[in-house]
Protein backbone atom coordinates (compact mmCIF):
# COMPACT_ATOMS: atom_id res chain seq x y z
CA UNK A 1 0.00 0.00 0.00
CA UNK A 2 2.20 2.86 -1.21
CA UNK A 3 -0.44 5.52 -0.52
CA UNK A 4 -0.71 4.50 3.13
CA UNK A 5 3.05 4.67 3.52
CA UNK A 6 2.92 8.24 2.28
CA UNK A 7 0.33 9.02 4.93
CA UNK A 8 2.49 7.46 7.63
CA UNK A 9 5.51 9.45 6.56
CA UNK A 10 3.46 12.62 6.59
CA UNK A 11 2.31 11.89 10.12
CA UNK A 12 5.90 11.32 11.22
CA UNK A 13 6.89 14.68 9.77
CA UNK A 14 3.89 16.63 11.10
CA UNK A 15 4.16 15.21 14.61
CA UNK A 16 7.90 15.14 15.31
CA UNK A 17 7.58 13.28 18.57
CA UNK A 18 9.84 10.38 19.28
CA UNK A 19 6.92 8.00 19.73
CA UNK A 20 5.38 8.96 16.38
CA UNK A 21 8.40 7.64 14.45
CA UNK A 22 7.23 4.07 15.05
CA UNK A 23 5.18 2.48 12.29
CA UNK A 24 2.54 1.00 14.60
CA UNK A 25 1.97 4.42 16.15
CA UNK A 26 1.58 5.96 12.72
CA UNK A 27 -0.93 3.25 11.82
CA UNK A 28 -2.79 3.78 15.07
CA UNK A 29 -3.05 7.50 14.48
CA UNK A 30 -4.27 6.94 10.92
CA UNK A 31 -6.96 4.63 12.24
CA UNK A 32 -8.01 7.09 14.92
CA UNK A 33 -8.07 9.98 12.46
CA UNK A 34 -10.40 7.95 10.25
CA UNK A 35 -12.57 7.05 13.19
CA UNK A 36 -12.82 10.62 14.54
CA UNK A 37 -15.01 12.10 11.77
CA UNK A 38 -17.18 8.99 11.75
CA UNK A 39 -17.96 9.12 15.47
CA UNK A 40 -18.47 12.90 15.22
CA UNK A 41 -21.00 12.62 12.38
CA UNK A 42 -22.87 9.69 13.82
CA UNK A 43 -22.62 10.97 17.38
CA UNK A 44 -24.56 14.14 16.56
CA UNK A 45 -27.63 12.03 15.79
CA UNK A 46 -26.96 9.64 18.66
CA UNK A 47 -26.98 12.52 21.15
CA UNK A 48 -29.82 14.51 19.65
CA UNK A 49 -32.07 11.49 19.43
CA UNK A 50 -30.99 9.68 22.57
CA UNK A 51 -29.67 6.58 20.90
CA UNK A 52 -26.85 5.97 23.36
CA UNK A 53 -28.45 2.76 24.50
CA UNK A 54 -28.65 1.57 20.90
CA UNK A 55 -24.90 2.12 20.53
CA UNK A 56 -24.35 0.24 23.78
CA UNK A 57 -26.32 -2.74 22.54
CA UNK A 58 -24.34 -2.89 19.29
CA UNK A 59 -21.02 -2.68 21.09
CA UNK A 60 -21.95 -5.53 23.39
CA UNK A 61 -23.13 -7.60 20.45
CA UNK A 62 -19.50 -7.46 19.32
CA UNK A 63 -18.92 -9.83 22.21
CA UNK A 64 -21.37 -12.30 20.70
CA UNK A 65 -19.61 -11.69 17.38
CA UNK A 66 -16.33 -12.84 18.90
CA UNK A 67 -18.07 -15.91 20.28
CA UNK A 68 -19.59 -16.70 16.92
CA UNK A 69 -16.13 -16.47 15.39
CA UNK A 70 -14.91 -19.07 17.89
CA UNK A 71 -17.72 -21.47 17.00
CA UNK A 72 -17.39 -21.07 13.26
CA UNK A 73 -13.59 -20.84 13.48
CA UNK A 74 -13.72 -17.62 11.50
CA UNK A 75 -11.66 -14.57 12.44
CA UNK A 76 -13.61 -12.25 14.77
CA UNK A 77 -12.54 -9.52 12.38
CA UNK A 78 -15.34 -10.77 10.11
CA UNK A 79 -17.91 -12.09 12.54
CA UNK A 80 -17.93 -8.96 14.73
CA UNK A 81 -19.03 -6.46 12.07
CA UNK A 82 -21.46 -8.88 10.43
CA UNK A 83 -23.10 -9.80 13.71
CA UNK A 84 -23.19 -6.17 14.90
CA UNK A 85 -24.83 -5.14 11.64
CA UNK A 86 -27.47 -7.86 11.99
CA UNK A 87 -28.26 -6.87 15.57
CA UNK A 88 -28.53 -3.19 14.59
CA UNK A 89 -30.93 -3.89 11.73
CA UNK A 90 -32.93 -6.32 13.86
CA UNK A 91 -33.40 -3.67 16.55
CA UNK A 92 -34.70 -1.16 14.01
CA UNK A 93 -37.04 -3.73 12.47
CA UNK A 94 -38.40 -4.75 15.88
CA UNK A 95 -38.80 -1.14 16.92
CA UNK A 96 -40.83 -0.32 13.85
CA UNK A 97 -43.20 -3.24 14.31
CA UNK A 98 -43.42 -3.69 18.04
CA UNK A 99 -45.60 -1.81 20.49
CA UNK A 100 -42.88 -2.14 23.13
CA UNK A 101 -40.86 0.95 24.00
CA UNK A 102 -37.51 1.46 22.33
CA UNK A 103 -35.58 0.90 25.55
CA UNK A 104 -37.25 -2.43 26.15
CA UNK A 105 -36.69 -3.66 22.60
CA UNK A 106 -33.01 -2.74 22.78
CA UNK A 107 -32.63 -4.19 26.27
CA UNK A 108 -33.97 -7.52 25.11
CA UNK A 109 -31.60 -7.77 22.14
CA UNK A 110 -28.72 -6.48 24.22
CA UNK A 111 -29.06 -9.13 26.92
CA UNK A 112 -29.65 -11.88 24.36
CA UNK A 113 -26.43 -11.04 22.54
CA UNK A 114 -24.34 -10.73 25.71
CA UNK A 115 -25.69 -13.98 27.17
CA UNK A 116 -24.90 -15.81 23.95
CA UNK A 117 -21.37 -14.43 23.98
CA UNK A 118 -20.81 -15.37 27.61
CA UNK A 119 -22.20 -18.87 27.09
CA UNK A 120 -19.83 -19.62 24.22
CA UNK A 121 -16.79 -17.92 25.68
CA UNK A 122 -17.20 -19.67 29.04
CA UNK A 123 -16.58 -22.99 27.25
CA UNK A 124 -13.31 -21.83 25.70
CA UNK A 125 -10.46 -20.96 28.01
CA UNK A 126 -8.39 -19.80 25.05
CA UNK A 127 -10.80 -16.95 24.44
CA UNK A 128 -9.51 -14.93 27.40
CA UNK A 129 -7.12 -12.93 25.22
CA UNK A 130 -9.92 -11.95 22.87
CA UNK A 131 -12.00 -10.83 25.84
CA UNK A 132 -9.21 -8.57 27.02
CA UNK A 133 -9.02 -6.91 23.63
CA UNK A 134 -12.77 -6.66 23.53
CA UNK A 135 -12.98 -4.90 26.88
CA UNK A 136 -10.13 -2.39 26.51
CA UNK A 137 -9.65 -2.15 22.78
CA UNK A 138 -6.29 -2.23 21.07
CA UNK A 139 -5.73 0.45 18.50
CA UNK A 140 -1.98 -0.25 18.44
CA UNK A 141 -2.52 -3.60 16.73
CA UNK A 142 -4.61 -2.13 13.93
CA UNK A 143 -3.65 -3.55 10.54
CA UNK A 144 -3.47 -2.06 7.09
CA UNK A 145 -6.59 -4.06 6.18
CA UNK A 146 -8.50 -2.47 9.03
CA UNK A 147 -7.45 0.94 7.81
CA UNK A 148 -8.58 0.16 4.30
CA UNK A 149 -11.95 -1.06 5.58
CA UNK A 150 -12.31 2.12 7.65
CA UNK A 151 -11.51 4.24 4.60
CA UNK A 152 -14.32 2.54 2.70
CA UNK A 153 -16.71 2.99 5.62
CA UNK A 154 -15.79 6.66 5.98
CA UNK A 155 -16.48 7.19 2.28
CA UNK A 156 -19.91 5.54 2.48
CA UNK A 157 -20.77 7.37 5.66
CA UNK A 158 -19.79 10.74 4.24
CA UNK A 159 -21.99 10.19 1.21
CA UNK A 160 -24.90 9.23 3.45
CA UNK A 161 -24.47 12.21 5.76
CA UNK A 162 -24.05 14.73 2.95
CA UNK A 163 -27.19 13.36 1.34
CA UNK A 164 -29.21 12.75 4.48
CA UNK A 165 -28.03 14.90 7.41
CA UNK A 166 -31.01 17.26 7.18
CA UNK A 167 -33.49 14.44 6.63
CA UNK A 168 -32.06 12.57 9.62
CA UNK A 169 -32.72 15.63 11.78
CA UNK A 170 -36.25 15.72 10.43
CA UNK A 171 -36.89 12.04 11.17
CA UNK A 172 -35.28 12.34 14.59
CA UNK A 173 -37.61 15.17 15.56
CA UNK A 174 -40.74 13.39 14.42
CA UNK A 175 -40.85 10.33 12.18
CA UNK A 176 -44.57 10.75 11.55
CA UNK A 177 -44.31 14.40 10.46
CA UNK A 178 -41.30 13.60 8.29
CA UNK A 179 -43.16 10.73 6.67
CA UNK A 180 -46.33 12.74 6.11
CA UNK A 181 -44.14 15.37 4.46
CA UNK A 182 -42.67 12.92 2.02
CA UNK A 183 -39.43 11.74 3.67
CA UNK A 184 -38.71 8.03 3.27
CA UNK A 185 -38.11 7.51 6.97
CA UNK A 186 -37.72 3.73 6.93
CA UNK A 187 -34.89 3.74 4.39
CA UNK A 188 -32.96 6.40 6.32
CA UNK A 189 -33.47 4.60 9.63
CA UNK A 190 -32.15 1.29 8.29
CA UNK A 191 -29.15 2.80 6.54
CA UNK A 192 -28.29 4.89 9.59
CA UNK A 193 -28.55 1.90 11.93
CA UNK A 194 -26.37 -0.17 9.59
CA UNK A 195 -23.68 2.49 9.36
CA UNK A 196 -23.80 3.15 13.08
CA UNK A 197 -23.34 -0.56 13.76
CA UNK A 198 -20.20 -0.63 11.61
CA UNK A 199 -18.80 2.50 13.27
CA UNK A 200 -19.46 1.05 16.71
CA UNK A 201 -17.70 -2.20 15.85
CA UNK A 202 -14.62 -0.35 14.63
CA UNK A 203 -14.71 1.78 17.75
CA UNK A 204 -14.75 -1.36 19.88
CA UNK A 205 -11.43 -2.30 18.33
CA UNK A 206 -10.07 1.17 19.07
CA UNK A 207 -11.28 1.99 22.58
CA UNK A 208 -12.93 -1.19 23.84
CA UNK A 209 -16.51 -1.99 24.68
CA UNK A 210 -16.49 -0.14 27.98
CA UNK A 211 -15.77 3.17 26.31
CA UNK A 212 -17.32 2.85 22.88
CA UNK A 213 -20.50 4.74 23.72
CA UNK A 214 -18.39 7.53 25.18
CA UNK A 215 -16.56 7.77 21.86
CA UNK A 216 -19.88 8.56 20.18
CA UNK A 217 -21.57 10.74 22.73
CA UNK A 218 -18.86 12.76 24.49
CA UNK A 219 -17.67 14.78 21.45
CA UNK A 220 -21.27 15.35 20.34
CA UNK A 221 -22.36 16.31 23.85
CA UNK A 222 -19.54 18.84 24.08
CA UNK A 223 -20.44 20.13 20.61
CA UNK A 224 -24.00 20.60 21.72
CA UNK A 225 -22.90 22.92 24.49
CA UNK A 226 -20.74 24.98 22.16
CA UNK A 227 -23.02 25.15 19.13
CA UNK A 228 -25.91 27.50 18.51
CA UNK A 229 -27.25 25.61 15.51
CA UNK A 230 -27.50 22.07 14.18
CA UNK A 231 -25.06 22.93 11.41
CA UNK A 232 -22.42 24.27 13.80
CA UNK A 233 -22.84 21.25 16.07
CA UNK A 234 -21.32 18.98 13.43
CA UNK A 235 -18.18 21.15 13.11
CA UNK A 236 -17.72 21.31 16.88
CA UNK A 237 -18.12 17.54 17.19
CA UNK A 238 -15.51 17.08 14.45
CA UNK A 239 -13.08 19.42 16.21
CA UNK A 240 -13.52 17.75 19.60
CA UNK A 241 -13.25 14.18 18.34
CA UNK A 242 -10.22 14.83 16.12
CA UNK A 243 -8.22 16.74 18.72
CA UNK A 244 -9.15 14.21 21.41
CA UNK A 245 -7.92 11.23 19.39
CA UNK A 246 -4.58 12.90 18.59
CA UNK A 247 -4.06 14.11 22.14
CA UNK A 248 -5.14 10.77 23.60
CA UNK A 249 -2.73 8.75 21.47
CA UNK A 250 0.21 11.09 22.16
CA UNK A 251 -0.41 11.13 25.91
CA UNK A 252 -0.81 7.37 26.14
CA UNK A 253 2.62 6.88 24.52
CA UNK A 254 4.51 9.19 26.88
CA UNK A 255 6.97 7.63 29.27
CA UNK A 256 5.27 9.12 32.33
CA UNK A 257 1.81 7.99 31.25
CA UNK A 258 1.97 4.57 29.58
CA UNK A 259 -1.81 4.20 29.73
CA UNK A 260 -4.40 2.58 27.49
CA UNK A 261 -4.96 4.67 24.36
CA UNK A 262 -8.75 4.38 24.39
CA UNK A 263 -8.99 5.66 27.92
CA UNK A 264 -6.75 8.62 27.14
CA UNK A 265 -8.80 9.54 24.08
CA UNK A 266 -12.01 9.55 26.11
CA UNK A 267 -10.36 11.54 28.93
CA UNK A 268 -9.29 14.18 26.42
CA UNK A 269 -12.84 14.34 25.05
CA UNK A 270 -14.17 14.52 28.58
CA UNK A 271 -11.96 17.53 29.28
CA UNK A 272 -13.46 19.17 26.21
CA UNK A 273 -16.89 18.43 27.59
CA UNK A 274 -16.14 20.05 30.95
CA UNK A 275 -14.86 23.10 29.11
CA UNK A 276 -18.02 23.23 27.00
CA UNK A 277 -20.12 22.94 30.11
CA UNK A 278 -18.43 25.92 31.70
CA UNK A 279 -18.91 27.75 28.41
CA UNK A 280 -22.62 26.90 28.34
CA UNK A 281 -23.07 28.00 31.94
CA UNK A 282 -21.37 31.30 31.25
CA UNK A 283 -23.55 31.89 28.21
CA UNK A 284 -26.69 31.09 30.20
CA UNK A 285 -25.80 33.72 32.77
CA UNK A 286 -24.99 36.35 30.19
CA UNK A 287 -27.94 38.75 30.18
CA UNK A 288 -30.24 39.05 27.23
CA UNK A 289 -29.33 35.82 25.49
CA UNK A 290 -32.41 33.67 25.14
CA UNK A 291 -30.74 31.41 22.63
CA UNK B 1 -61.43 33.52 -3.82
CA UNK B 2 -64.81 32.11 -2.96
CA UNK B 3 -65.25 29.78 -0.07
CA UNK B 4 -65.66 26.23 -1.16
CA UNK B 5 -67.19 24.84 2.00
CA UNK B 6 -69.78 22.13 1.65
CA UNK B 7 -68.69 21.49 -1.89
CA UNK B 8 -69.95 18.29 -3.42
CA UNK B 9 -66.41 17.30 -4.21
CA UNK B 10 -64.50 15.10 -1.84
CA UNK B 11 -60.95 15.56 -0.54
CA UNK B 12 -60.83 12.36 1.52
CA UNK B 13 -63.31 9.50 1.72
CA UNK B 14 -63.11 7.03 4.62
CA UNK B 15 -64.88 3.84 3.57
CA UNK B 16 -65.69 1.30 6.23
CA UNK B 17 -62.38 1.83 8.03
CA UNK B 18 -61.72 -0.53 10.91
CA UNK B 19 -58.56 -0.36 13.00
CA UNK B 20 -57.49 -2.37 16.02
CA UNK B 21 -54.46 -1.98 18.25
CA UNK B 22 -53.42 -4.86 20.49
CA UNK B 23 -56.79 -6.58 20.16
CA UNK B 24 -58.84 -3.49 21.03
CA UNK B 25 -61.05 -2.19 18.27
CA UNK B 26 -60.45 1.54 18.02
CA UNK B 27 -62.31 2.35 14.83
CA UNK B 28 -65.27 0.29 13.73
CA UNK B 29 -66.61 0.59 10.20
CA UNK B 30 -65.97 4.30 9.94
CA UNK B 31 -67.41 5.83 6.81
CA UNK B 32 -67.02 9.57 6.55
CA UNK B 33 -66.33 12.28 4.01
CA UNK B 34 -64.07 15.30 4.08
CA UNK B 35 -65.45 17.80 1.56
CA UNK B 36 -62.94 19.58 -0.66
CA UNK B 37 -61.98 23.01 0.65
CA UNK B 38 -63.76 22.48 3.93
CA UNK B 39 -62.61 22.87 7.49
CA UNK B 40 -63.60 19.47 8.79
CA UNK B 41 -63.41 18.74 12.50
CA UNK B 42 -63.44 15.31 14.12
CA UNK B 43 -64.95 15.55 17.60
CA UNK B 44 -65.56 12.93 20.22
CA UNK B 45 -64.68 11.89 23.75
CA UNK B 46 -61.27 10.57 24.84
CA UNK B 47 -60.55 7.17 23.34
CA UNK B 48 -63.02 7.70 20.52
CA UNK B 49 -60.34 7.02 17.90
CA UNK B 50 -59.96 10.58 16.63
CA UNK B 51 -56.18 10.52 16.44
CA UNK B 52 -56.22 6.96 15.09
CA UNK B 53 -58.42 8.15 12.24
CA UNK B 54 -55.80 10.74 11.30
CA UNK B 55 -52.96 8.24 11.69
CA UNK B 56 -54.79 5.79 9.44
CA UNK B 57 -55.01 8.53 6.83
CA UNK B 58 -51.27 9.18 7.18
CA UNK B 59 -50.50 5.47 6.88
CA UNK B 60 -49.16 5.21 10.43
CA UNK B 61 -51.56 2.54 11.70
CA UNK B 62 -52.79 -0.58 9.91
CA UNK B 63 -56.49 -0.73 9.06
CA UNK B 64 -59.02 -2.57 6.93
CA UNK B 65 -61.40 -0.82 4.60
CA UNK B 66 -60.38 2.01 2.32
CA UNK B 67 -59.28 5.60 2.49
CA UNK B 68 -59.75 7.21 -0.90
CA UNK B 69 -57.86 10.39 -1.70
CA UNK B 70 -58.77 11.62 -5.18
CA UNK B 71 -55.84 13.22 -7.02
CA UNK B 72 -55.75 16.97 -7.34
CA UNK B 73 -56.91 18.84 -10.42
CA UNK B 74 -53.42 18.75 -11.91
CA UNK B 75 -53.50 14.97 -11.53
CA UNK B 76 -50.61 14.67 -9.08
CA UNK B 77 -50.87 12.87 -5.76
CA UNK B 78 -52.34 14.91 -2.94
CA UNK B 79 -49.76 16.77 -0.86
CA UNK B 80 -50.35 16.50 2.86
CA UNK B 81 -49.20 18.90 5.55
CA UNK B 82 -49.28 17.47 9.06
CA UNK B 83 -49.32 19.36 12.35
CA UNK B 84 -48.99 16.93 15.29
CA UNK B 85 -50.58 17.45 18.66
CA UNK B 86 -47.28 18.13 20.31
CA UNK B 87 -43.72 17.55 19.26
CA UNK B 88 -41.74 15.58 21.82
CA UNK B 89 -38.16 16.62 21.46
CA UNK B 90 -35.08 17.41 23.45
CA UNK B 91 -35.34 21.10 24.31
CA UNK B 92 -31.59 21.51 24.72
CA UNK B 93 -30.98 20.48 21.12
CA UNK B 94 -29.21 23.19 19.14
CA UNK B 95 -31.56 23.57 16.20
CA UNK B 96 -32.67 27.01 15.09
CA UNK B 97 -36.14 27.80 13.78
CA UNK B 98 -34.55 28.57 10.41
CA UNK B 99 -32.87 25.15 10.26
CA UNK B 100 -36.08 23.49 11.37
CA UNK B 101 -37.97 25.13 8.52
CA UNK B 102 -35.52 24.23 5.76
CA UNK B 103 -34.46 20.73 6.80
CA UNK B 104 -37.16 19.21 4.62
CA UNK B 105 -36.35 21.25 1.50
CA UNK B 106 -32.62 21.68 1.45
CA UNK B 107 -30.54 18.71 0.43
CA UNK B 108 -27.16 20.35 1.10
CA UNK B 109 -26.27 19.53 4.71
CA UNK B 110 -26.91 22.27 7.22
CA UNK B 111 -23.20 22.43 8.14
CA UNK B 112 -22.73 24.40 4.95
CA UNK B 113 -25.43 26.88 5.91
CA UNK B 114 -28.86 27.63 4.50
CA UNK B 115 -29.20 28.65 0.86
CA UNK B 116 -30.56 32.13 0.29
CA UNK B 117 -33.70 31.08 -1.58
CA UNK B 118 -34.72 28.72 1.24
CA UNK B 119 -33.92 31.40 3.78
CA UNK B 120 -36.28 33.78 1.99
CA UNK B 121 -39.03 31.21 1.77
CA UNK B 122 -38.74 30.29 5.45
CA UNK B 123 -38.99 33.99 6.36
CA UNK B 124 -42.15 34.33 4.27
CA UNK B 125 -43.76 31.31 5.90
CA UNK B 126 -42.85 32.49 9.39
CA UNK B 127 -44.36 35.89 8.57
CA UNK B 128 -47.45 34.03 7.42
CA UNK B 129 -47.91 32.58 10.91
CA UNK B 130 -46.96 35.89 12.57
CA UNK B 131 -43.56 34.81 13.80
CA UNK B 132 -41.31 37.34 12.10
CA UNK B 133 -37.81 37.62 13.47
CA UNK B 134 -37.68 34.29 15.26
CA UNK B 135 -35.43 32.55 12.70
CA UNK B 136 -32.37 32.50 14.92
CA UNK B 137 -34.17 31.34 18.05
CA UNK B 138 -33.54 27.75 19.13
CA UNK B 139 -36.69 25.67 18.82
CA UNK B 140 -36.27 24.58 22.45
CA UNK B 141 -36.72 28.20 23.52
CA UNK B 142 -40.10 28.60 21.84
CA UNK B 143 -43.31 28.72 23.85
CA UNK B 144 -46.00 26.09 23.25
CA UNK B 145 -48.05 28.42 21.07
CA UNK B 146 -45.03 29.57 19.07
CA UNK B 147 -43.96 25.95 18.51
CA UNK B 148 -47.42 25.05 17.17
CA UNK B 149 -47.24 27.97 14.76
CA UNK B 150 -43.76 26.94 13.62
CA UNK B 151 -45.12 23.44 13.00
CA UNK B 152 -47.95 24.99 11.03
CA UNK B 153 -45.44 26.99 8.98
CA UNK B 154 -43.49 23.79 8.34
CA UNK B 155 -46.65 22.07 7.11
CA UNK B 156 -47.60 25.09 4.96
CA UNK B 157 -44.15 24.91 3.40
CA UNK B 158 -45.31 21.74 1.69
CA UNK B 159 -47.95 23.83 -0.13
CA UNK B 160 -50.46 21.25 1.06
CA UNK B 161 -53.72 20.31 -0.61
CA UNK B 162 -54.76 18.77 2.67
CA UNK B 163 -53.73 20.09 6.07
CA UNK B 164 -54.09 17.46 8.79
CA UNK B 165 -53.97 18.69 12.38
CA UNK B 166 -54.21 16.77 15.62
CA UNK B 167 -55.50 19.16 18.28
CA UNK B 168 -53.36 21.92 16.83
CA UNK B 169 -54.07 24.30 19.67
CA UNK B 170 -53.72 21.95 22.62
CA UNK B 171 -51.58 23.47 25.31
CA UNK B 172 -52.32 26.94 23.99
CA UNK B 173 -54.48 29.24 26.07
CA UNK B 174 -57.93 30.26 24.88
CA UNK B 175 -56.73 33.52 23.37
CA UNK B 176 -53.90 31.75 21.60
CA UNK B 177 -56.21 29.09 20.26
CA UNK B 178 -58.56 31.70 18.91
CA UNK B 179 -55.73 33.49 17.11
CA UNK B 180 -54.50 30.16 15.76
CA UNK B 181 -57.90 29.28 14.29
CA UNK B 182 -58.48 32.73 12.83
CA UNK B 183 -55.08 32.50 11.20
CA UNK B 184 -56.00 29.13 9.71
CA UNK B 185 -59.30 30.44 8.38
CA UNK B 186 -57.50 33.23 6.56
CA UNK B 187 -54.79 30.92 5.20
CA UNK B 188 -57.32 28.35 4.05
CA UNK B 189 -59.18 30.96 2.06
CA UNK B 190 -55.97 32.33 0.56
CA UNK B 191 -54.40 29.02 -0.35
CA UNK B 192 -57.52 26.94 -0.89
CA UNK B 193 -56.48 23.81 1.00
CA UNK B 194 -58.73 21.39 2.79
CA UNK B 195 -58.35 21.32 6.54
CA UNK B 196 -58.95 18.23 8.63
CA UNK B 197 -58.50 18.54 12.36
CA UNK B 198 -59.16 16.72 15.57
CA UNK B 199 -60.50 18.92 18.31
CA UNK B 200 -61.61 18.61 21.88
CA UNK B 201 -62.89 22.07 22.04
CA UNK B 202 -66.50 22.31 20.92
CA UNK B 203 -66.79 26.12 20.96
CA UNK B 204 -63.83 26.32 18.60
CA UNK B 205 -65.37 23.72 16.35
CA UNK B 206 -68.71 25.49 16.19
CA UNK B 207 -66.92 28.72 15.30
CA UNK B 208 -64.51 27.49 12.70
CA UNK B 209 -65.53 24.14 11.26
CA UNK B 210 -67.69 23.85 8.18
CA UNK B 211 -68.12 20.11 8.46
CA UNK B 212 -68.12 17.96 11.57
CA UNK B 213 -67.58 14.25 12.08
CA UNK B 214 -68.78 13.05 15.49
CA UNK B 215 -66.80 9.97 16.35
CA UNK B 216 -67.07 7.44 19.10
CA UNK B 217 -65.40 4.42 17.54
CA UNK B 218 -68.18 4.64 14.95
CA UNK B 219 -69.41 7.72 13.20
CA UNK B 220 -72.32 8.98 15.32
CA UNK B 221 -73.20 11.92 13.13
CA UNK B 222 -71.73 13.86 10.25
CA UNK B 223 -72.58 17.15 8.59
CA UNK B 224 -72.55 20.92 9.09
CA UNK B 225 -71.94 21.92 12.72
CA UNK B 226 -75.40 23.42 13.21
CA UNK B 227 -77.09 20.16 12.27
CA UNK B 228 -74.65 17.84 13.98
CA UNK B 229 -73.76 19.53 17.26
CA UNK B 230 -77.22 19.26 18.74
CA UNK B 231 -77.92 18.57 22.37
CA UNK B 232 -79.19 15.06 21.61
CA UNK B 233 -76.16 14.13 19.53
CA UNK B 234 -73.70 15.48 22.06
CA UNK B 235 -75.41 13.67 24.90
CA UNK B 236 -75.29 10.49 22.87
CA UNK B 237 -71.55 10.82 22.16
CA UNK B 238 -70.17 12.38 25.29
CA UNK B 239 -72.58 10.72 27.68
CA UNK B 240 -73.62 13.90 29.39
CA UNK B 241 -75.31 17.04 28.27
CA UNK B 242 -72.88 19.66 27.09
CA UNK B 243 -74.90 22.77 27.80
CA UNK B 244 -72.05 24.88 26.52
CA UNK B 245 -72.78 24.08 22.93
CA UNK B 246 -76.49 23.99 22.89
CA UNK B 247 -77.50 24.81 19.35
CA UNK B 248 -79.07 28.04 20.57
CA UNK B 249 -75.65 29.11 21.82
CA UNK B 250 -74.19 29.07 18.34
CA UNK B 251 -72.97 32.43 17.15
CA UNK B 252 -75.82 34.13 15.34
CA UNK B 253 -75.13 37.18 13.32
CA UNK B 254 -71.68 38.64 13.76
CA UNK B 255 -69.50 36.41 15.81
CA UNK B 256 -65.89 36.88 16.76
CA UNK B 257 -65.01 34.46 13.98
CA UNK B 258 -64.17 36.39 10.86
CA UNK B 259 -64.06 33.41 8.54
CA UNK B 260 -66.10 33.70 5.39
CA UNK B 261 -67.17 30.11 5.88
CA UNK B 262 -68.49 30.87 9.32
CA UNK B 263 -70.19 34.17 8.61
CA UNK B 264 -71.30 33.06 5.16
CA UNK B 265 -73.08 30.08 6.66
CA UNK B 266 -74.81 32.26 9.17
CA UNK B 267 -76.20 34.33 6.32
CA UNK B 268 -78.24 31.55 4.73
CA UNK B 269 -78.70 29.13 7.57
Amino acid sequence: MPELTAVYDLIARLLPFECMQMRFMQQALTGLLLLAPMVALMGVHVVNFRMAFFADAISHSAFAGVALGLILTVSPRWTMPVFGLLVGLAIVAAQRRSALSTDTVIGVFFSGAVAFGLAVVSRESSAARDIQRFLYGDILTITADDIRAMLALLAGLTVFQVYGYNRMLYIGLSPSVAKAHGVRAAAYQYIYAGLLSCVVIFSVQAVGVLLVTAMLIVPAAAARNFARSAGAMMWWALLVSTTSTIAGLLISAQEWARTATGACVILAAFSWFMLSWAFACMRCRAPGSRQ
Amino acid sequence: MTCACDSDRTAVMFENVTAALGGTVILEGVTARVPLGSCTAIVGPNGAGKTTMLLALLGEVPFTGGIRIPPSDEGRALRIGYVPQRLQFDRAMPLTVMEFMVMGWQRRPLWFGVARRYRERARQLLACVKLEGLERRKIGALSGGEMQRVLLALALGREPDLLVMDEPASGVDFQGEHIFCELLDVLRREQGFTQLMVSHDLPTVTHHATHVICLNRKVAAEGPPREVLTAENLTAIFGLHMGLVDSSALPDGKSSCSSACCTGRDGHA
